[in-house]
Order: structure tokens, then C-alpha cells, then sequence
């Protein structure tokens, strides 16, 4: 009953606030905030069960079948629940914030509706035990990042970039979609809690199989969680407002891929893992490279994103469960905090470019200070969550992977070159014009700002008790080794930002330019995706329609004549021969009736005359 | 009473019949037809008393009497129809009234 009501308050408002909405007005807002808190309270309410291991789960029968590959139901355990903490607890802060960003906008009520369904289907996702209703969850999830990120429909770029995530998500999609359908073909079943007895036997028999069902839902990861190739759509989805942003980027949608890889790890082959690997520290290094160039504050934390989901993907790559989990938590609270950070600063100045920023921190404090401690938390300053997390996972590389144990490291000093590129460029140097009336951000705000930091603050090291695997206490060599690396990125950045200094000799300028070209232009990723798929399908589009026109259109048009030439000449035997045959029938009744009718006349004089007539004749006969 | 002048009256008979059958065949006028029966009713009480001189009898000059009286009431009915037709109709012309022709 708690279990159907954490992701049913939610449903229950976005029903609410789709149908009266409008009328509710300001008070839809706190209708919807009202909710989740309701659901983030279960969560908690729940928290002593579930981290003494228990298994809380409610199921029903979906359809009626004797097969019980149709009983649904919602499970809690730990992974999930560390999920559903996250959902609800940011998701809650996100949506208090809102209140502010969104004021006065026209469509107020109805983004609310839609933020609540968009956690409603991310609770249902979460907690959902069987792969069916997952994906139903997950469908949800991106029915609504479509009408989030496209809210602003009216400016084209926004209903673009709407369009541009659904479709590029559901290239993943349709990979989960196989990846269930294979694997229900193949074993019957579909429960999360039975993938651990399942393995042993498809490993043995089939394993080949077994990594397509793996590489499949691998695949519904990669478009969800915007990693390589399927990462294009992330950065444009930049278009939708601030705390849309935020809520995809830390809580709800991003999180599902690697919430997916990570409750179905028991079905991935080692073959599977490398390509989940290699995917993950892909993404990682490419995004943070990207992120480095970016020019927009928003597109800047959405590489970061990507970047981060890289690391994860990685960690689970690694098998380390537990250790992306804890990485996806701390990272949804520095994330969240640095996207409303952000949101606040474009509240205030109505500006996003970098270039046009600057010297914000004298008349917005808070935000600036809470920033800074969003951006020193994912650049992994001890004791701040990022360090925890992302070093745990730097760690698990040790034994077995050491070349990894160095990329990772080269992506930690991107990471804080990025972070501390964006936090010195927005806050500090000159500013550009803007500064006259900037003022700090209204209080609904600023608290959660204020709450995110924090969590943001905290949650690494309070997490760290629970996650077993790796180690217990602080690894001296790491921290030290995390530490110069935060110290050496954020030296840099401040060279590079603040004094403007170049690094490279003169002679290695045009080779570093070449570089920096291809990297601001994302690799030119998209110009190849629009070369290579889009175009020539707009190209076979062309020709298919042109062979509709002339081929197809021209022999329905001859069909459709001949056809008609029938018709005319059914027509013409209907009215020659039938219509005639009729028409004279009717004919010849009416001439023969002329006749007797001409007996009719009456008058009785004329039968009188008859009968005289025939009384005379008989009278003559009878003589 | 000679045989010659019983055939005469019997002519002076048949002829009143025959121009009274010719009126109500022939005239289109409601009240001509209507005068045209009151010839073929005298000629009919003519008969009667030729006859009845013809075999000495009373009886046929009474039936005559009658004949007269009945021809009386027959032209007042007559006549009270015709005007009501005429005017229902508006017409006295028979070929007129044709209500019930289809």
C-alpha cells in the first residue's frame, strides 16, 4: 500500500493539475510540491527496513494467465531505494525552486503537471520489479523529457531539441525493447529478482545469447543515459527550462540508463561489461574534453553530465555496482545544485552566454558561494561528496586495470578544468554590462540552493557507510593524489580564465587551434550524423515520395480512371436496357389504361345513352 | 273508339317518348334533362289513358292522376337538387360537374 503511493501521489497530482490546473493557479505549484514531499516522506519512512537488507514488494496479477510472467509489482531494496531517495528528495527541491523560475510563465500549472508525471514515471520505473512495467516507466520518462525540454514550444530551437531527444532516445529504447523480448522468448521470465538464477544456465547454454539480451539493454541505456553515439541529444536539450534541466541531469532521466545497467548487471557477460566499459570511458573523456570549449553555462553542465554518466557507466563496467550508485547519488546533489546555480544566475541576468557573463558574485553571494561548493564537490575536494564517490571508483580500478586507473585520473583534471573554467568565467572577472541590476534570486530560490549545497557537502561522506565494497576508510596515496589533481585543475583555470595566460609555446599554436576547433565543435558529431544518416534518409525519403508520386499515385490514378470508364458504361446500360425495360412496362400499362379510360367519361348521359342503345337493340333483336 | 285514331295518340305517345329520351341524352342543361323527363313521364300517362279508353276502363285515368301528382313532387325534388347542385357547383352545365372524375 506505502509502495503503490510513492510513485501514486505524483500520477494523483498530475492528474489533479491536467484537468483543473489552470484554475487552481499559484496553488497548483505547492499541489504538486505537496505530492512528492509525500512520496519523499515514505521513502524515508521506509529507509529503516530497507538498510537492514529487507526486500519490501507489493504485486498483483496484470493479466489473468496462469504464467506468472504476468504478475506485476513494485519492489523496494536497497538499490532501488537509493533511487527513490534521490528521485524524491531533489525532485522535491527541484519543484520548490521551480516556483520561483517558472513565475509568471502562461503554462505554469500545466509544467507542474507534467514535473510531476515525469517523477511519477520515474518512481514507477524505479520500483517497478519486472522488466515490463520498467519499460513502461521508462516510455513515460521520455514521453515527458519530450514535453519538458519542448515547453517552450513556441521558440523553434525548443521544440527541435524536443524532437531531437525523443527520437535519439528511442533508437535505445527500441534496444530494450528486443533486449525484453529476447530474453522473455528465451527464458520465460522477466522478474529483477530472479536474473541472479537465470544467469548460471544461459551462461553455460547460450552465452552468446545472453550478451545480445545484455548489449540490448545496454543499447536502451546508452540513448537514456546520453552516452556514445546516442549522446546528441543532451546538450540541445538545453532548450527547456532550467529546472527541466536539472531534474533530467541529477534525478529522473539520465539516471534511469545507468539505474537499468546497474539492476540487470547479473545479465551481462564479461564481453558485454567491455563494451559497456569502453562505452562509459568514451563518453567520459569526449564529453569533458567538449565541456572544456563549451561557450554556454547550461551546455557546459550538460557535457559535465555526460561525462559523469561516463564514469558510472565505467564503474559498472568494472562490475562495481555499488560504487556507480554512490557516484549517480553524489552526483545528483552537485549536479542539481550547479544547474539551479546556473538557473539562477540566467533568472537574474537573462544571459547564458559565457562570454557575456562575469563578476556575478558581488550581487548574487549566495548562489555564487553555493555554486562553489557544487563545483568543488565534483571536482572531488576532500571531504566533499564528489571526492568520495568518484575516488572509490578510481580505486576499483587498481588491481586488475592500471592504464584505466590513469584515463580516469585525466579525467578527473577535465573535470575540474571544466567546472572551474565555468565557476571563474560566470562569477569573477569583469563583468560585461549586465551587473547594473542583477540581484540575488527571491528566497523559494535560494533555499533549495542552500539545501542542495548541503547535500551536496555531506552526502559523500554519510554514504560512504554503505557502500562495503571497496573500502572503509580514507586511502591516504588517493587523497593526496586527488588533491593535486584538484589543486593543479584549478590553477590552471584560473591561469587560463582569469589571467588570460596561454600555455602552449608559439610554435604548438596551430596544432592546439586545429584541436580546439574539433573539440568546440563536439567532434563534429552531429555534422556526421546529419551527413551520414540524416541526410541521405532525407535523400531516400525524396526519392521514395517522388516514386510514390509518379509510380504508385499514377497507377492508383489508372486505377481509379478504369474504375470510373466501368461505371460509365454500367451507367449506360442502366439507363439504355434497365431504366427502358422499366420505363416501357409502365409504358404499355399507361397506353392500354388510356384506352379504358376513355370509357370513364363520367358523364351519365354517355351510359344512359348505352343503355338506351342496348335497350333498342334488344328490343329490335328480341322481335 | 276507332283502332286508327288509338295508333295516332300511340305515335303522338312514342314521339313525346322519343323527343323526351333525345332532351335527356342530348341537353347539357341540368333543368332541359329535367323537363326532358317530365315529356317521357306525359308520354307514359298518355299510354296509359289511350289504353284505358281502349278497353273502357276508369282505373287507368285514375293511375294517370297519380302519374300527374308524382310528376309534380318528382319536378319539385328535381328542381330542389338542381339548385342545391348548382350551387355547390356554381354550374347548371352537367359536362361541368365532374367532382368525382379522376
Amino acid at each position: 500500500m506505502i509502495l503503490g503511493l510513492i510513485p501514486g501521489l505524483p500520477l494523483a497530482a498530475f492528474a489533479v493539475l491536467i484537468l483543473i490546473g489552470r484554475r487552481l493557479g499559484r496553488l497548483s505549484a505547492w499541489l504538486s510540491v505537496a505530492a512528492l514531499t509525500g512520496s519523499c516522506a515514505l521513502t524515508w519512512s521506509l529507509a529503516g527496513d530497507v538498510l537492514h537488507g529487507q526486500r519490501l514488494a507489493v504485486s498483483w496479477a496484470w493479466l489473468a494467465s496462469a504464467d506468472s510472467l504476468w504478475r506485476i509489482g513494485l519492489a523496494v531494496d536497497g538499490l532501488t531505494w537509493v533511487m527513490l531517495a534521490i528521485v524524491t528528495t531533489i525532485g522535491t527541491l527541484i519543484q520548490l525552486y521551480s516556483i520561483g523560475y517558472m513565475h509568471g510563465d502562461p503554462r505554469f500549472s500545466r509544467f507542474f503537471a507534467y514535473l510531476s508525471l515525469f517523477c511519477a514515471s520515474m518512481l514507477t520505473l524505479v520500483m517497478a520489479d519486472h522488466f515490463v512495467l520498467l519499460y513502461v516507466g521508462w516510455e513515460l520518462v521520455g514521453l515527458c523529457s519530450y514535453l519538458l525540454i519542448s515547453f517552450w514550444f513556441e521558440k523553434p530551437a525548443a521544440a527541435q531539441a524536443g524532437r531531437k531527444a525523443f527520437i535519439t532516445t528511442r533508437i535505445g529504447d527500441t534496444g530494450l525493447l528486443l533486449g525484453i523480448l529476447l530474453l522473455a522468448f528465451t527464458t520465460g521470465e522477466l522478474h529483477f529478482d530472479r536474473l541472479e538464477a537465470l544467469r548460471e544456465p544461459l551462461a553455460l547454454h547460450q552465452p552468446t545469447i545472453l550478451t545480445i539480451i545484455g548489449l540490448l539493454i545496454f543499447l536502451g541505456a546508452v540513448g537514456k543515459s546520453a552516452q556514445v553515439p546516442l549522446h546528441v541529444w543532451l546538450p540541445d536539450a538545453m532548450e527547456g527550462p532550467t529546472p527541466v534541466s536539472a531534474l533530467i541531469h541529477a534525478a529522473t532521466m539520465v539516471a534511469a540508463g545507468v539505474y537499468l545497467v546497474a539492476r540487470t548487471l547479473p545479465l551481462f557477460t564479461p564481453q558485454a561489461l567491455a563494451v559497456v566499459l569502453a562505452v562509459g570511458l568514451a563518453t567520459h573523456l569526449l564529453a569533458g574534453s567538449v565541456a572544456l570549449t563549451a561557450t554556454d553555462i547550461k551546455r557546459v553542465l550538460a557535457y559535465s553530465t555526460m561525462s559523469q554518466l561516463g564514469l558510472m557507466m565505467t564503474a559498472l563496467g568494472l562490475g562495481a555496482r555499488e560504487l556507480a550508485m554512490f557516484h549517480l547519488t553524489t552526483h545528483a546533489w552537485f549536479k542539481a545544485l550547479l544547474f539551479l546555480g546556473a538557473g539562477s544566475v540566467i533568472h537574474a541576468t537573462h544571459k547564458q552566454e559565457l562570454g557575456e557573463l562575469g563578476g556575478v558574485f558581488r550581487h548574487m553571494p549566495v548562489t555564487a558561494v553555493t555554486f562553489l561548493i557544487g563545483a568543488l564537490a565534483m571536482a572531488g575536494v576532500f571531504p566533499l561528496s564528489g571526492f568520495w564517490s568518484k575516488d572509490a571508483i578510481l580505486l576499483a580500478t587498481q588491481p586488475d586495470a592500471p592504464w584505466l586507473f590513469w584515463c580516469l585520473l585525466g579525467g578527473s583534471l577535465i573535470t575540474v578544468g571544466y567546472v572551474f573554467r565555468l565557476y571563474l568565467r560566470c562569477f569573477h572577472g569583469p563583468a560585461h554590462g549586465h551587473a547594473v541590476r542583477t540581484q540575488e534570486s527571491p528566497p523559494v530560490m535560494i533555499v533549495p540552493l542552500m539545501l542542495l549545497a548541503m547535500g551536496a557537502a555531506a552526502v559523500g561522506g554519510g554514504g560512504l557507510r554503505f557502500v562495503h565494497a571497496h573500502h572503509e576508510a580514507v586511502n591516504v596515496s588517493m587523497l593526496v593524489a586527488s588533491s593535486v589533481i584538484a589543486a593543479v585543475g584549478i590553477l590552471l583555470a584560473w591561469q587560463g580564465v582569469v589571467r588570460r595566460r596561454r600555455f602552449l609555446p608559439a610554435l604548438a599554436q596551430p596544432l592546439a587551434a586545429g584541436i580546439y576547433r574539433l573539440v568546440s565543435h563536439k567532434y563534429f558529431i552531429d555534422e556526421l550524423y546529419d551527413r551520414a544518416i540524416i541526410q541521405p534518409f532525407l535523400r531516400t525519403t525524396d526519392r521514395l515520395s517522388r516514386f510514390d508520386l509518379t509510380v504508385i499515385d499514377r497507377t492508383v490514378d489508372r486505377a481509379g480512371l478504369a474504375g470510373w470508364s466501368v461505371g460509365q458504361l454500367k451507367d449506360w446500360f442502366d439507363r439504355r436496357v434497365v431504366d427502358r425495360l422499366v420505363n416501357g412496362t409502365a409504358e404499355v400499362v399507361r397506353v392500354v389504361s388510356a384506352r379504358g379510360r376513355a370509357l370513364q367519361t363520367g358523364l351519365v348521359q354517355h351510359y344512359l345513352f348505352v343503355v338506351v342503345g342496348a335497350a333498342v337493340i334488344l328490343a329490335a333483336w328480341v322481335r | 273508339m276507332t283502332s286508327g285514331s288509338v295508333t295516332h295518340l300511340l305515335l303522338v305517345s312514342s314521339a313525346l317518348f322519343s323527343i323526351g329520351i333525345f332532351g335527356v341524352l342530348t341537353r347539357r342543361n341540368a333543368i332541359a334533362i329535367l323537363l326532358a323527363i317530365e315529356l317521357i313521364l306525359n308520354a307514359a300517362a298518355l299510354n296509359f289513358v289511350v289504353f284505358g279508353r281502349l278497353m273502357g276502363s276508369v282505373q287507368a285515368q285514375a293511375f294517370t292522376l297519380f302519374i300527374i301528382a308524382l310528376a309534380a313532387c318528382e319536378a319539385a325534388v328535381g328542381l330542389a337538387i338542381v339548385l342545391a347542385l348548382s350551387r355547390t357547383a356554381r354550374t347548371v352545365w352537367t359536362d361541368q360537374m365532374n367532382l368525382l372524375k379522376g
